[in-house]
């Protein structure tokens, strides 16, 4: 075979990799032919010495998937029938523990709304109260409320964080995978 | 040889062919050929693979009217030379051990 035509048809059985890796193995080969033929050896001597043509393809492309897609793990057969067996268990499971880490964040929110809510409700009212003449349990209730204010604040910070983390680790987890 | 040992000492060997001059690829398989066995697209991927992990660099210069990749090792691809000898006196050691009783035996 002359270095032209395995050139040739080594392009061809590599044309599904990329371009820019497929050429630079082209170049890799033509110049593994030269130097080989700098030593002495003729042109088909050279192409010879490369091995079988169509074993290397085969070999190429087979490693070329396994090098771009290390990241992810094949699952076997057996655990693909084990994951599927198993799904009624591990999947209430899963939607379970998402059920309840979905209700602790609602529930947090819920204690940050009510906070917020008797603020300014108390407030309010304490106006209301004060404004009708009951001065003293207005100014109790104006400032009950502006404690809740301030308990609302931190409890919205709090909430904030807690849903923040929540996020993340159902990320995390996702990539995981 | 066991594969995974060889796949390992591979990365290394190449690192040592182009450790004292820059080299070029059918000399690193020349070079290596007296001690391991090595194909084309290995020595290719172990290339790449090396050059991706920052251990080499690859630069083209002329060469007799034509273009050829000349490789240099970088001072990450030197420390893992350097790894390399450390681990391997620990074996040296265990070797010596494991073989220790042999020895005395015969």
């Amino acid at each position: 075979m002359s270095k032209q035509e395995f050139l040739a048809r080594l392009r061809n059985g590599l044309s599904k990799l990329p371009q820019h890796d497929r050429e630079e193995r082209l170049t890799f080969y033509s110049e593994m032919i030269d130097d080989r033929m700098e030593e002495g050896l003729s042109e088909e001597e050279a192409v010879c010495e490369i091995g079988d043509i169509d074993q290397l393809i085969s070999q190429i492309t087979a490693d070329v998937p396994l090098e771009k897609t290390k990241s992810r793990r094949r699952l076997r057969p057996w655990e693909i029938i084990l994951l599927v067996l198993g799904s009624p268990i591990w999947l209430s499971l899963l939607i379970a523990v998402f059920a309840v880490m979905l209700s602790l964040c609602l529930s947090l929110w819920a204690v940050f709304v009510s906070l917020a809510a008797c603020a300014l409700g108390g407030i309010v009212a304490g106006i209301g109260f004060a404004c009708n003449g009951h001065a003293l349990p207005g100014l109790a209730m104006i400032g009950a409320g502006m404690v809740c204010a301030g308990l609302s604040v931190f409890m919205f910070y709090a909430c904030k964080a807690a849903t923040k983390g929540m996020w993340q680790l159902i990320k995390r987890r996702k990539r995981n995978e | 040889m066991d594969v995974q040992l060889k796949r390992g000492l591979l990365d290394v060997c190449v690192l040592a062919a182009i450790k004292s001059e820059d080299s070029y690829g059918y000399k690193i398989m020349k070079d290596l050929k007296p001690y391991l066995e090595l194909s084309e697209s290995t020595l290719y991927t172990i290339l790449k693979r090396l050059e991706t992990a920052n251990m080499l660099t690859v630069h083209t210069a002329e060469h007799g009217g034509r273009l050829r990749k000349y490789y240099h090792i970088t001072k990450d691809g030197l420390r893992r030379i350097e790894d390399f000898k450390k681990e391997w006196s620990e074996m040296l050691s265990i070797y010596r051990f494991v073989t220790k009783e042999d020895i005395d035996h015969e």
